[in-house]
């Protein structure tokens, strides 16, 4: 009896330290790469995800300088696993989109896109 | 912050419970119906039966509490997360209602194992086991990643729930084989069974291998796609570690399968009674792996996902080639001067004194493993000189001190960071402590079991803490990595979480074979463990961390 338990124990732990932090709504595209922000000019950024994302679930920050962090208003794109992002008018600089989303099959995931907003050449 | 990582490791352990549990439950019935044959008239004894449904109440039990458990935290872990608690949103989702639906089909599995610890062999509480069987095995479909995808959803849902369907059946029967096992040591029912069971699992086993490949395949087709997927991302070389671990189960049920077509051929019980019950041991061990690393998929993007992060082959190879150890450090001066561009969201500035600091502290490990492991290779050959080499677990004392001081630099005793507070704040930081911990414990036991052979209970201490130690590695997480980075660091520990459930079964299995028939397997086993052991010892002098 003690070797099954054992190993049944075992099994737990095994399991347990199995789960991790999941990583498994990515971003598959993004506005971000074909419509670069301008300087000041709010804009709506689109981000299209690999899962379906819940939005209640789901927060989204602009980052600047310093790693200040500003909530962002979203909504639910046309497109399945779209999410449009409402992003102010920027200053030239570095920033990052940092987002926390709820996928449909129940993982929770944290990430981050970077970006820069410089003068149109 | 503080609660955060606390409350996700335990929202994670839940999750794996869950798993055991439904393959303990589901596992159970497909066993009482096939092989105990609870509802014909030729059914096993009374005794075999209550073994059985012991297993399917702890099952249902162990289900029912960590579903209804996790969904608490998982909201805990939602609120900690977003600052608040939609529960309205949270209650409206698929995950939910599917966990609330799972809960309550486990209890209902609980009252009827109830009635059938008093009364084995009611055919109605049978027959209710069995219609809860099926809900509980759909409900799964809307658990899985499937669910939320947006191509091919239904039959990529379909595939899964019968991939984990067969997964549970194997792993469940094998718990219930063990079970009987152990059972007809008191129960002369049980005892007559076993032999009987052995080969009438045989088939029940091929039919659960034939639809875990078919099944594997598929999905494996969906979400990994090219070679490239399979090679160059986490997913992949996740799998690719799966199926490694499935062949060597694979040899082990064949072993199992040979001593039963034995009995039938000529009766002879030998090998039946004196070396499957460990063969049985040991495969439980790599199901366990694989089932780990199932459950660890779930939380990788799969490959087709993320065409633009997957490392090219020559990536992956570079990072197992051979390279000069480094064995000087940059100054935690150095080191901390870096940190703060390094874990810059914006700005961010790749840190070479971390790269290096990681390189230095995985080589200084891979030489203390390697040294350990040519010493306790050299500890089986029978040469009076060489009995000093029998105290080769020190190694794992002193490297667990290494690991303490190292592991995490902006952590106390040399960093900023409060040992409470990167403990139970920080998911990585907790498993370095987790496996410092497991270092020391594993050392000052395994040296114990080796001086003192008579203190058997202590000797099984080493594969079960290196099972554990391999499950660590194996879902070692570096979450501020980006994708690419983090799968070329991922290789390396997937392989060596791979060894440490090979030396863990190898280990098991020698200290189980400690008999007059099984002396020279178990030897084997052995050496295989050590053989491990010094591989995963020289893959981390080699190591050499991507610069990030």
């Amino acid at each position: 009896m003690k070797y099954p338990v054992a190993l049944l124990f075992a099994a737990g732990l095994l399991f347990a330290a199995s789960q991790q932090a999941s990583a498994h709504a990515v971003v598959t595209e993004s506005s971000l790469k074909t419509h670069p922000i301008e300087i000041n000019h709010p804009t709506e950024v689109a981000l299209h995800f690999n899962s379906g994302v819940e939005l209640a679930l789901s927060r989204v920050f602009l980052v600047s300088k310093g790693d200040v962090y500003h909530p962002l208003e979203i909504a639910k794109g046309k497109k399945p696993g779209q999410m449009l992002i409402k992003v102010p008018a920027l200053e030239e600089g570095d920033y990052a989109i940092k987002y926390k989303v709820f996928a449909a099959d129940g993982h929770l995931t944290e990430d981050v896109i970077r970006f820069k907003v410089s003068a149109s050449k | 912050m503080y609660m955060q990582g606390l409350a996700n490791f335990i929202d994670d352990f839940l999750g794996g419970l869950m798993l055991i549990s439904y393959a303990l439950v589901v596992g159970s019935v497909l066993w009482s119906f096939v092989i105990l044959r609870v509802y014909a008239t030729d059914r096993a004894s009374d005794g075999s039966i209550l073994a059985s449904v012991k297993v399917l109440h702890l099952g249902a039990s162990a289900l029912a509490a960590s579903v209804g458990t996790k969904l608490v935290i998982k909201g805990m872990v939602l609120a900690s997360t977003l600052g608040e608690l939609p529960m309205e949103a949270y209650a409206g989702t698929v995950q939910f209602q599917a966990g609330v639906l799972r809960f309550l089909l486990a209890l209902g599995f609980v009252v009827f194992a109830r009635k059938l610890l008093k009364e084995p062999t009611a055919k109605s509480s049978w027959q209710a086991v069995a219609a809860l069987t099926v809900p509980l095995v759909i409900s799964g479909a809307w658990l899985v990643h499937a669910v939320g995808r947006f191509e091919d959803r239904g039959i990529l849902m379909f595939t899964t729930v019968i991939h984990q369907l067969a997964a549970a059946v194997w792993f469940g029967c094998v718990a219930q084989l063990m079970m009987l096992w152990q059972a007809g040591r008191k129960d002369e029912g049980a005892k007559a069974l076993w032999p009987v069971a052995i080969t009438r699992f045989a088939w029940l086993g091929v039919t659960s291998v034939v639809l875990l490949i078919g099944t594997g395949t598929f999905l494996a087709w969906n979400y990994i796609g090219t070679w490239d997927g399979l090679f160059g991302t986490g997913y992949g070389s996740l799998v690719i570690t799966k199926n490694w671990l499935f062949l060597v189960a694979l040899g082990f049920a064949y072993l199992n399968n040979r001593a039963g077509k034995q009995w039938r051929e000529n009766g002879g019980l030998s090998n039946l009674n004196n070396k499957v019950p460990y063969y049985i041991e040991a495969e439980t061990f790599i199901l366990i792996g694989i089932l780990f690393i199932a459950a660890t998929l779930s939380s990788q993007p799969p490959s087709v996902d993320i065409p633009d992060r997957t490392a090219a082959v020559s990536e992956v190879v570079e990072m197992f080639m051979p390279h000069v150890p480094r064995i000087t450090s940059p100054s935690h001066q150095e080191l901390l001067a870096g940190e703060a561009g390094r874990v810059a969201v914006v700005n961010k500035i790749p840190s070479v004194a971390a790269q290096e600091w990681s390189d230095y502290n995985h080589n200084i490990a891979g030489l203390f493993l390697t040294i350990m492991g040519v010493l306790a290779i050299a500890s089986y050959v029978k040469n009076r000189h060489l009995e000093w080499t029998k105290y080769w677990p020190v190694g794992f004392m002193g490297l667990s001190i290494f690991l303490f001081f190292r592991s995490d630099a902006e952590t106390w005793p040399l960093g900023p960071i409060g040992f409470w507070e990167s403990t139970f704040g920080n998911g990585e930081v907790f498993q370095h402590r987790i496996a410092t911990t497991v270092a020391m414990v594993i050392g000052y036991m395994e040296l114990q079991a080796r001086l003192h052979a008579e203190r058997r209970k202590i000797q099984f201490i080493l594969p079960i803490l290196s099972a554990f130690g391999g499950i660590l590695l194996l879902t070692h997480a570096h979450a501020e990595f980006e994708l690419k980075s983090e799968f070329l660091i991922q290789a390396t520990h997937t392989t060596m979480g791979l060894l440490a459930v090979i030396m863990a079964s190898g280990r098991w299995l020698e200290l189980r074979m400690v008999t007059a028939e099984g002396y020279q397997e178990g030897r084997v086993a052995g050496v295989v463990s050590m053989v491990a052991m010094l591989l995963i010892g020289v893959l981390m002098v080699f190591y050499r961390e991507p610069l990030i």
